[in-house]
């Protein structure tokens, strides 16, 4: 008895021992943060990641284009009156701190920016070709570049963070100066600039991958943005004299599958609609959102061109159309005409977001989102030299956008003559205006300018100065930050 | 576990059957019978009688199959049988041949035995809650699951329907929501662990226990924190001759109701309101239109056959049953029908060896419909099912095209699922010594599935298309389970002490895995070619991936009792689970209760009110690993973040870390406390049991949000917040037999659910978002999941009244007007508040019965009360839809309606706000089933026992206010997004004809 007793003490001790390899249990085909970044090839994958994240709703969806067009006077809210009411009140300046949009967006680009702190803090440890690592690094730092230099425009000061986060840290960031971010934002250019290759010297595989003329391109605009006009104008004169771009003959084409990493295209973000019923894993929601809302039935129908929009442009110019789908306009491909949906009133749609008839249905989005063009960085040294008093300059590169856009049609856009600085001031931020509408890029424009008030109060909306030059930052942040993060001025 | 120690396990058991051959009394065996039923009477002890009295006499209980064996020191021994509510026998043993004892009713009421974890007791001598249910009362509702047949059965036990899909099963709270995540009880089918009960034919089951509080529940540790149900499937019934029975119904069932929604003729109006012009001009010609709900629902058949056989003779008992249920849902192109067979097998091979095994196999074919309960809610009922030219309506007239459901089920239906489920344990018992015992047992669970679906090309709309035609397989084993417990059992008694001790070890591995492939592309559309091999094999696609987790535990516990008076009980398990890291790995989940038998004390026996009286009271602590992710405390590199490179658009791999991990992880732990009476009158006729407790979770592990710019995909996992469940279950049951029999019985369980806790820097969770609001919002001091946003108002008349505010700032007259709580002038975030919680202030249910001759009669009736509804699919518009019927009573300038806002399609009046939340409360009459049993001088002819007849109906009657089929929306994988009615299938109300027999 006494030993059987005995024995029902050392089961349990047998059972202890064997039971650390028993409950010893690693996920299943997966790799963990332990098994990761251990070649090139994780290096190449982490790096494509943040790529990767650029097609996501948070950073490309309907809050984006509401947080840049919508919200600008390029355009109105679109679609069906009620269909996202959150994006009316954007429209009409009448949000507030929870409004989706904002922490949508923040998320977006706050998650792009981990993924490349996570690459550019995991890479340099990795054993592989040097040539390699720096490209990598240099992309993984200008991307998380670019995001900063957005967050920083549309919301001022926010967290600056670099590097991956530990557990202690989550709640307690602060916003850090602009001159900081502006700081980091240079650092990192710079490194990019360094280590990335012209984008001639990618193999075809690689097209789409950041480069070094990209790189000085964002740098051009932290200068533009500081007021830097000389460092701008030379940086971009490097782009210039770098002879790797080039303005397509055909406006209207820059938008096309043909102007899908064409010569202009200076950074875009690559998609692809594969065979799916669902979204595929190459697409994005960009085109969707915005594409035609009714029959043909390619979209959501948001981000309508406005009537402020269409008024600033000159007479005949073709950018209007090419930049606008009007009820009743044949589609590019040709095969389909758009018909009045009795939900909308007036309904005009984003064209440079429109795309063809895709595999599945119409969230498989395959349309590369544009994101620099060489026509952008072209008119931003029109902007630089007449900002240095070097108007003949100015003149030179704001009428190669105009010479393009007229093309064998002489009789409209004809050659800016001006000399005055602020006339011609006013003439290259409207050609501006005219050659990157529906693009993204006016609500941007309009704040560097410090003309953001009276843009708005000429579109007639509810602007209130010293308050909406910035966006909230979102209320879930400033709940979460225990007192950590401040809420912009007037919120 | 490793080869090498299981022969060490082995090695154990040999010796132990080596060493209990040194003993050499005789042993005395047999079984102990209702000498009315011959059912085997669990629990009865069976003591020697010596002479003179020794303190120390052999004695043993019964097992749940009525058996005993019992060593005795004399060689002509006298034992005394007895067994509450029995009257004791006093017989001579005999070691030759098992004996075979009767025993009568006492005139009081039998003493119930209850499972509890890891063995058996007297009701009498429990210390802890457990709710007890035998498997004739789960027969009454018509459903393949036993979860749904639980419902409204026991106090404390909340059971909501997950839909009305064929063989859906059902979320069961214990006690209230005790976590943010997994709340869902512990299931134990013939001592195997599962997630749920899905598996077991209700047929089968003899009975089910549930185990509510920590004194019951703690003996299952880490995963007991939720409660466990405890379900004992019928063993061979202690009958020399073989018993068969038969039985079988058929019955026809239709949805529950129909939500009134606008006809054609109301819907064009509401639409020319709506678009303020006449755009529909005639609306008388346009008729009802289309009653889309009649397009999907149909009325639909249920078959159930099942065949039974049991029996026993001296060596071997063994019950068989086999049963083929069949049901077509009441959504077109959904059905479920099942073919099971169970054996339960025991053999005493030797008198002190007995080996067991349970084993059940079911076939289950399934199709699952596709989802048209929202669309064929939303469809226009102006947009007729087919076009002039024969084709499914394209309803993109309206802007954003709602599905034609019509379409769908035609299209989407080729759906079929078939799975093979294998459910059993085997076991083997040998008595080492006069009182202990020694089990082994292995339990298995093994599910596999193959579904295949096949969609055809079709184009109904440019959202409701299928540019090519697609099969697709998935092969799912969701569960490749084991589980092996050791267990050592001591029971005795002496004249004033019970003692019983229970010691043992468990292991258990969990399994999973899944693959599947599809290709497009079929040369034909002839059956024989949906093959993978004739698509196109550049479109193929193939997935795959498994995952596992163990838990290797000890169990501990003991019972003694003074006098019968004086009852005390504590446990102790401790786990180790596969799911956290090494330094957290080890829990101890320890409980104690105590109980009073007052009944029992001279002072209250001389009152002559109670029969019976029990006082008792535990406190125990219990765990929950809560999460659904078996590797939770492992950071995962996530794949799939391709990127499109090159003038090839190529898919580039792309992988990164995507979420934060915590390693820190621990169990969630629940300290549980339990104060209850149990009482009987009327010579035990009326019974009372009241039980008060106190369910306090800690340590919940709850995805945290965190920051967005830390830039985690997902919110990791932390254990942080504190949720208390208190209430009481009440039960109250009256019967009366002889020739009249009528009894009456009913269960309240008032419930308080709040929340003590959340988690450091966030003091509030916004979830269940509509139209980019949240409409759920969970705080301190509140209870889980409390719906959340404007109160209404009224509606604005006129512009005067908007602009006298307060307002938001586009409000039109006839729009809803939302109460301006903070009182500074404009309705913002700020003037959101609690609306009601989903979570009744009490369950309730009752049962009415009765029989007079050879009529029986029964009602089962279940109800909530105070619970809130929220009506979703109604809140959710991304184009024109149909409107419910309230919506014909619409504000206009010349119906100025103070309750029903103008027609809108979104916007303003579609706000979260209590214009989409409902009182949920609802009382229902959830079976009603009336028999009739043929005269026995009939049957008895033709040697049949019994042949019974009856009609039956379920859900035949409801008490609602709210306009949907049903009130109640369970979500058992978040407590932040329940009673939300997102248009899920609903449940069916049906009338059944069958009979019993027996022979």
């Amino acid at each position: 008895m006494k030993n059987i007793l005995k024995l029902f003490i050392v089961i349990p001790l047998v059972f202890t021992s064997c039971s650390e390899d028993f409950l010893d249990r690693k996920p299943k085909g997966n790799l963990t943060a332990d098994t990761f970044f251990q070649n090139e090839d994780h290096a190449i994958s982490a790096v494509n990641a943040i790529y990767s994240n650029f097609r996501s709703w948070e950073y490309c969806g309907l809050p984006f284009i509401g947080a840049t067009d919508i919200i600008s006077d390029d355009a109105d809210k679109g679609s069906t009156e009620t269909d996202a009411f959150y994006l009316a009140q954007v429209d009409n300046f009448l949000f507030d701190p929870t409004n989706e949009t904002f922490s949508t967006i923040w998320n977006g680009h706050y998650r792009t920016i981990a993924r490349s702190n996570i690459a550019i803090n995991k890479i340099p440890a990795i054993e592989m070709s040097e040539v390699l690592k720096a490209r990598l690094l240099g992309e993984a730092k200008f991307l998380r570049a670019f995001n900063y230099l957005r967050l920083v425009q549309w919301f001022g000061e926010v967290p600056l963070i670099t590097s991956q986060l530990t557990d202690d840290q989550f709640f307690t960031q602060k916003r850090e100066s602009k001159q900081n971010i502006y700081i980091q934002i240079e650092k990192d250019l710079q490194d990019a600039i360094s280590g990335l290759p012209e984008k001639s010297k990618y193999p075809a595989t690689d097209l789409g991958r950041v480069t070094k003329g990209a790189a000085k391109g964002i740098l051009m605009k932290l200068y533009m943005l500081q007021g830097k006009y000389t460092n701008a104008l030379t940086i971009g004169e490097e782009i210039v004299n770098s002879g790797e771009y080039s303005l397509m003959p055909n406006y209207q084409n820059i938008f096309s599958r043909l102007g899908e990493n064409g010569s202009e295209s200076m950074f875009e973000i690559g998609a692809v609609a594969l065979q799916a019923s669902i979204a595929g894993s190459g697409a994005t929601p960009y085109n969707m959102v915005q594409g035609v809302r009714g029959v043909p039935n390619l979209g959501w129908g948001f981000n309508r061109p406005s009537d402020d929009l269409i008024k600033s442009y000159e007479a005949g110019d073709p950018r209007r159309q090419a930049t606008i789908i009007y009820v009743g306009e044949v589609l590019p491909d040709g095969a389909t005409i758009v018909q009045d949906n009795p939900e909308i009133l007036n309904e005009r749609f984003n064209q440079k977001a429109w795309v063809p008839n895709h595999p599945g249905l119409q969230d498989n989005g395959p349309g590369n989102i544009r994101l620099l063009r060489y026509a952008d960085v072209l008119l931003l040294c029109a902007e630089a030299a007449n900002e240095i008093n070097n108007n003949q300059k100015a003149l030179e590169y704001v009428n190669m956008t105009r010479k393009r856009a007229r093309g064998t049609n002489t009789f409209i856009l004809k050659d800016l003559t001006i000399t005055n600085q602020t006339e011609l001031r006013a003439a290259i931020r409207k050609e501006r205006r005219s050659e990157l509408a529906m693009e993204q890029q006016r609500w941007f424009d309009l704040q560097r300018w410090g003309i953001l008030k009276d843009a708005m109060i000429a579109a007639g909306k509810n602007f209130v100065a010293n308050k909406h030059e910035l966006l909230p930052i979102p209320q879930t942040e400033i709940d979460l930050s225990a007192g950590n993060l401040q809420q912009n001025q007037g919120y | 576990m490793k080869l090498n120690n299981q022969i060490k396990f082995i090695g154990i058991i040999v010796m132990l059957l080596l060493a209990r051959m040194v003993d050499a009394q005789i042993l005395v065996s047999g079984q102990v019978l209702d000498a009315a039923s011959n059912e085997p009477l669990i629990g009865a002890s069976v003591i020697e009688v010596l002479s003179p009295p020794s303190v120390n006499p052999a004695g043993t209980i019964t097992d749940e199959n009525g058996n005993f064996s019992l060593l005795t020191t004399s060689s002509t021994p006298t034992i005394t049988v007895s067994y509450t509510g029995y009257e004791d026998q006093t017989l001579a043993g005999s070691g030759n041949n098992p004996m075979k004892i009767m025993l009568a009713e006492s005139s009081e009421l039998l003493d119930q035995i209850v499972v509890v974890g890891y063995g058996v007791q007297k009701k009498s001598d429990l210390t802890g809650s457990v709710g007890s249910l035998k498997g004739k009362d789960l027969e009454r509702v018509v459903t393949p699951n036993v979860e749904q047949a639980l419902q409204g059965k026991l106090a404390g036990v909340y059971v909501t329907p997950a839909s009305g899909q064929p063989g859906s099963g059902a979320t069961i709270r214990i006690r209230g929501t005790g976590t943010l995540n997994n709340s869902n009880p512990l299931y134990v089918i013939d001592g195997m662990i599962t997630q749920d009960a899905s598996s077991v034919n209700p047929q089968d089951v003899d009975r089910i226990e549930v185990l509510k509080d920590a004194s019951a529940a703690a003996i299952y540790g880490s995963r007991g924190a939720n409660g466990v149900i405890i379900i004992t499937t019928k063993n061979g019934s202690k009958n020399k001759e073989p018993k068969l029975s038969f039985s079988s119904y058929l019955g026809s069932q239709d949805v529950i109701k129909k939500i009134p929604l606008l006809d054609g003729q109301s819907f064009a109006s509401a639409y020319n309101q709506l678009r303020n012009q006449e755009i529909y001009k005639n609306i008388d010609s346009i008729g009802v239109g289309t009653d889309w709900q009649d397009e999907i629902y149909r009325t639909s058949p249920i078959k159930n056959i099942q065949f039974g056989a049991g029996g026993s003779n001296d060596q071997v008992s063994y019950n068989f049953s086999t049963n083929y249920f069949d049901q077509q849902g009441i959504l077109e192109s959904s059905s479920f029908n099942r073919v099971s067979a169970r054996l339960n097998i025991e053999t005493k091979l030797k008198p002190w060896f007995t080996l067991g095994n349970n084993v059940s196999y079911a076939l289950i074919n399934e199709q699952l419909a596709p989802g048209v309960v929202g669309t064929a809610y939303r469809m226009p009922s102006v947009l007729p099912v087919y076009n002039s030219k024969g084709e499914f309506t394209d309803p993109t007239f309206f802007g954003l095209a709602v599905a034609n459901p019509a379409a769908d089920l035609a299209f989407k239906s080729n759906n079929h699922k078939k799975e093979s489920r294998l459910l059993g344990n085997a076991y083997g018992e040998i008595s080492l010594l006069k009182h202990l015992k020694f089990r082994s047992n292995f339990g298995y669970y093994v599910r596999s599935s193959t579904t295949r679906t096949i969609e055809p090309k079709f184009e109904v709309s440019a959202s409701q298309l299928n540019k090519n035609d697609r099969l697709g397989i998935n092969i799912d084993n969701p569960d490749k389970n084991w589980i092996w417990e050791q267990t050592l059992n001591f029971f005795k008694e002496w004249k004033r002490h019970t003692l019983g001790v229970l010691v043992g070890y468990t292991a258990e591995e969990r399994k999973s895995d899944f693959f599947g492939a599809s290709r497009q592309g079929f040369p034909g559309d002839a059956d024989e070619l949906f093959y993978l091999s004739s698509g196109n094999d550049t479109t193929q696609m193939n997935f795959g991936g498994a995952s596992d987790e163990a838990l290797t535990s000890l169990l501990f516990r003991t019972n003694y009792a003074l006098d019968d008076k004086y009852l005390f009980t504590a446990s102790m398990r401790v786990d180790k689970s596969s799911r956290f890291t090494p330094e957290n790995r080890t829990g101890y989940f320890p409980s104690a209760s105590v109980g009073w038998n007052v009944g029992r004390e001279p002072f209250i026996e001389s009152l002559k009110i109670f029969d019976r009286l029990k006082c008792r009271a535990s406190f125990g602590i219990l765990g929950n690993q809560a999460l659904g992710d078996r590797y939770p405390t492992t950071a995962i590199i996530g794949t799939g973040q391709n990127s499109v490179f090159g003038s090839g658009e190529n898919l580039n791999q792309g992988s990164t870390q995507l979420s934060i991990s915590n390693p820190n992880l621990r169990w969630e732990i629940s300290r549980q406390t339990d104060i209850g009476f149990e009482a009987g009158f009327l010579g035990n006729k009326l019974e009372l049991e009241v039980d008060w407790y106190r369910r306090n979770t800690y340590d919940i592990i709850a995805a945290v949000p965190i920051p967005a710019y830390v830039g985690s995909q997902n919110s990791p996992f932390v254990n942080t917040a504190e949720v208390l469940n208190q209430g009481f279950d009440i039960s109250l049951n009256y019967r009366k037999v002889g020739n009249i029999s009528y009894n009456f019985g009913g269960n309240i369980s008032p419930i308080r659910n709040e929340v003590l806790k959340l988690a450091q820097g966030k003091s509030e969770i916004f979830d269940a978002f509509i139209n980019g609001e949240p409409a759920t919002h969970t705080i301190v001091g509140q209870s889980i999941g409390a719906f959340f946003g404007f109160q209404t108002d009224g509606i604005f008349q006129n512009a005067e009244e908007i602009a006298a505010g307060p307002s938001i700032g586009n409000e039109k007259p006839g729009d809803l007007k939302f109460k301006d709580l903070d009182n500074n002038g404009i309705i913002d975030g700020k003037d959101r508040t609690y609306l009601g919680s989903v979570i009744p202030t009490f369950t309730y249910g009752f049962t009415l019965g009765g029989g007079y001759k050879n009529f029986d009669l029964n009602i089962d009736f279940l109800g909530t009360k105070g619970n809130k509804v929220f009506n979703e699919k109604e809140s959710f518009r991304f184009g024109v839809y149909n409107w419910e019927q309230h919506v014909a009573n619409a504000w206009t300038k010349d119906n100025p309606s103070t309750s029903e806002p103008r027609v809108t399609n979104g916007g303003h009046n579609y706000k979260v706000s209590d214009h989409f939340i409902s009182d949920g409360s609802f009382l229902r009459l959830q079976t009603i089933n009336f028999g009739y049993t043929l005269p026995k001088t009939w049957t008895n002819k033709v040697k049949i026992d019994g042949v019974r007849f009856f009609v039956s109906g379920s859900n035949l009657w409801t008490r609602q206010t709210y306009t949907g089929y049903t009130t109640e929306f369970p979500n058992s994988g978040s407590p932040f997004k329940v009673g939300f009615d997102g248009g899920v299938y609903p449940i069916a109300k049906s009338i059944q004809f069958g009979f019993d027999t027996n022979f």
